[in-house]
């Protein structure tokens, strides 16, 4: 995990007036899955498109393996995956077809390719579905053709941009496996979703961006420490008299105490022995109660409490 | 590198849909369907065909036998007279067997059932023979001696129109909509044209993004993909001039390997035309498409494709036109190869054609040489 795969330094990227990316810096350390997480707008796609040189930028350096990346650095590129958002396969060629056509342009060696191409059907579990057209696949299926369309060459950095999007959770979970073994393989991958919990399932290290710029970064501990709020209890009730609610809030670490629907909430920050403090409290008060839970903050609590609770309309 | 792009590039441009039906299907409907609506126009209307008449002999007239039987006489005779009695006669021509009757009587008359070219042709002939005879018949009965002077003078055929066949090809007019048929094809072309910019560009397909995020150079891709394209609109032109010549039967003339010629150079111009309008601009591909569809349209309207005569109204307004759009360009290539015996003008024709299609191919590759886009 020492070598240096991406770097992007001081990346602005305006459309007339929008400011896309606001002076963004990464950098991603070789065997990482790095995770790039933020709502829709925030830059995500900007910041691959310009990573793969396929966008043009006001300012700023990317490099990859260490060297600048430009439209024309096939030495670079041949190391590179891409598999993006939107499907990215011919209509009229066939499963085995695509993923032999896109291995192809990466791989010129006859033999080496077909047992590339092989590799990766068998990789995506598409073994059954060779002859078949993109358009009689399923969602899920094509979504992994996607997938093996953009690894079949062996890459050594593979870039996903949110390549769960309306997929199944069977195929979501080959996919999540898949990506996972990638990596164990050697493979550093960067991947951008709006799913916190795939986020948090596969990435090794997260960035979360907000408006052109990253207002976040590290290991998901690490991001989790960064939010106030450390555990959260839930406790099924039948009422709660307002003397015993005043004296939940006055209970070390707690900031917020809610209760709607025969549900209270104790919201905490840092601190230990929360939950039986605040069980102490309901007993003493003689307040019957049913099922109790704590939770750790998620990468979901994390991310509303970084980028806000607002609604946001804007496509990436 | 370029064999694999190109051998994709064939396969899936060969499975494409919407191709197919432009280029293959839709030709082959509409060339049947001119077939239908033209077949026989020519033959009953331009064509000039021998007139059969009844003829009754109300009286002999050995002089009108003896000029009624030269004039049966030929390859293309102008009559084909059928000596019959009154009753049978009105019959032939009311079972529309005979175009008119002739009455040798006293003097010769005409009957007719309606009008027509034809009808006009007896009628004059009606006349000229009547005039003839009296101008005869008054020389013997007032000047026998010259009497054989003015049968001579008759007899001789004075022409003072000369036939100068300029080819072997074939005279039908309407031909000119099977020329404009097969030109149509190879404007279609440009669809094809169209979809390597769309598979090409990253801001107008995934596809494009992920092609340009390989390590392929984007001028090898664009190349294969020009080739293919030429190469599959090259089969479906000659897929179209073999149905229309093989199995409609249409006269292309002595000089069929020469149509196939220009109608494949005609496809590859097709190609680059569209292959040079996705190129231009950052407009999205619907709006490329759409610019195509109405190019494509415009240049085949002022052709005459549409309107049959709307070529000559614009070598009229704007000559110069005719020789910078492609599809009159290309459908004039046609015509000059069934008209005139000579390949001058023809080769001039082609040669435009492949100019054309140099500097569409260049023009595109430099409009899509751009390798980063300002937005996706």
């Amino acid at each position: 995990m020492e070598n240096t795969v991406v770097k992007i330094q001081n990346l602005v990227k305006r459309y007339d007036d929008l400011v896309a990316l606001d002076h963004l810096e990464l950098e991603i350390k070789e065997g990482e899955v790095f995770g790039l997480l933020g709502p829709n707008g925030s830059g995500k796609t900007t910041t691959i498109n310009c990573l793969l040189s396929l966008l043009s930028f006001d300012k700023g350096e990317i490099e990859i393996f260490g060297k600048k990346m430009t439209p024309v650095s096939y030495d670079i590129k041949k190391d590179i995956g891409i598999i993006m958002q939107n499907v990215a396969v011919f209509d009229e060629l066939t499963v085995y077809e695509n993923i032999d056509y896109f291995c192809g342009l990466y791989i010129t060696d006859k033999a080496t390719r077909k047992q590339y191409v092989d590799e990766a059907v068998s990789f995506v579990g598409l073994e059954d579905f060779l002859k078949f057209y993109p358009k009689k696949l399923s969602g899920g299926l094509l979504r992994r053709l996607n997938i093996a369309c953009g690894i079949a060459h062996k890459p050594k950095l593979i870039i996903l941009d949110e390549p769960t999007v309306a997929v199944d959770p069977q195929s979501r979970n080959k996919i999540l496996e898949g990506i996972e073994e990638l990596n164990k393989n050697g493979a550093t991958v960067i991947y951008t979703s709006h799913y916190m919990e795939e986020v948090e399932q596969i990435c090794t290290r997260i960035a979360i961006m907000d408006k052109g710029k990253k207002i976040a970064e590290g290991t998901k501990d690490e991001l989790k420490r960064m939010i106030k709020n450390t555990e959260t209890v839930t406790i099924e009730i039948m009422e709660l008299p307002d003397s015993a609610k005043q004296q939940l809030a006055e209970l070390p670490h707690v900031y917020e105490v809610t209760c709607s629907e025969n549900k209270l909430t104790v919201c905490c920050s840092g601190g230990k022995h929360n939950l039986i403090r605040i069980l102490d409290v309901l007993q003493k008060n003689d307040l019957s109660f049913g099922r109790v839970y704590s939770e750790l903050p998620t990468l979901n609590d994390v991310f509303l409490e970084i980028t806000g609770k607002a609604l946001r309309d804007k496509e990436d | 590198m370029f064999l694999h792009n190109l051998k994709y590039e064939l396969k899936s441009s060969i499975r494409a849909k919407d191709l197919i039906f432009w280029l293959m299907i839709f030709p082959v409907v509409l060339g049947t369907f001119f077939k239908i609506a033209f077949d026989g126009i020519y033959e009953k209307t331009t064509k000039f065909n021998t007139i059969p008449v009844a003829v009754v002999e109300v009286q002999k007239n050995p002089v009108f036998n003896s000029v009624a039987e030269t004039l049966e006489e030929g390859d293309t005779p102008f009559l084909k007279a059928e000596y019959t009695d009154r009753k049978k006669a009105l019959e032939l021509l009311e079972n529309e067997k005979v175009e008119g009757i002739i009455y040798l009587d006293e003097k010769l008359s005409l009957s007719v059932a309606e009008e027509g070219i034809e009808e006009t042709m007896l009628k004059a002939f009606v006349e000229e023979y009547t005039a003839e005879e009296k101008i005869i018949t008054d020389a013997v009965k007032n000047d026998p001696m010259k009497a054989q002077a003015v049968i001579d003078a008759f007899s001789q055929e004075v022409d003072v129109c000369k036939e100068i066949p300029l080819t072997q090809g074939n005279p039908d007019n309407l031909i000119q909509y099977f020329y404009n048929l097969i030109a149509m094809v190879g404007i279609y072309g440009t669809i094809t044209g169209l979809h390597i910019t769309i598979n090409k560009q990253a801001n107008l397909s995934a596809l494009g993004a992920r092609n340009n995020c390989s390590p392929t150079p984007k001028s090898v891709g664009l190349c294969a993909s020009l080739i293919g394209s030429f190469m599959v609109q090259a089969v479906c032109m000659i897929i179209c001039v073999t149905y229309l010549a093989f199995v409609l039967r249409i006269d292309f003339g002595d000089r069929l390997p020469p149509v196939y010629l220009a109608a494949i150079i005609g496809g590859m111009m097709g190609v680059s035309l569209g292959f040079m309008v996705g190129s231009i601009g950052r407009m999205s591909v619907d709006a490329k498409v759409g610019i195509s569809m109405a190019v494509s349209m415009t240049l085949c309207f002022l052709s005459g494709l549409m309107v049959g005569d709307m070529k000559a109204v614009v070598a009229s307004k704007i000559p110069w036109f005719n020789n910078i759009n492609p599809v009159a360009v290309m459908s004039d290539s046609f015509y000059c190869l069934n008209i005139y015996s000579d390949y001058r003008r023809f080769l001039t024709k082609i040669a435009t054609l492949l100019i054309m299609t140099a500097v569409f191919s260049v023009l595109g590759f430099i409009f899509s040489r751009r390798k980063k886009y300002a937005s996706l």
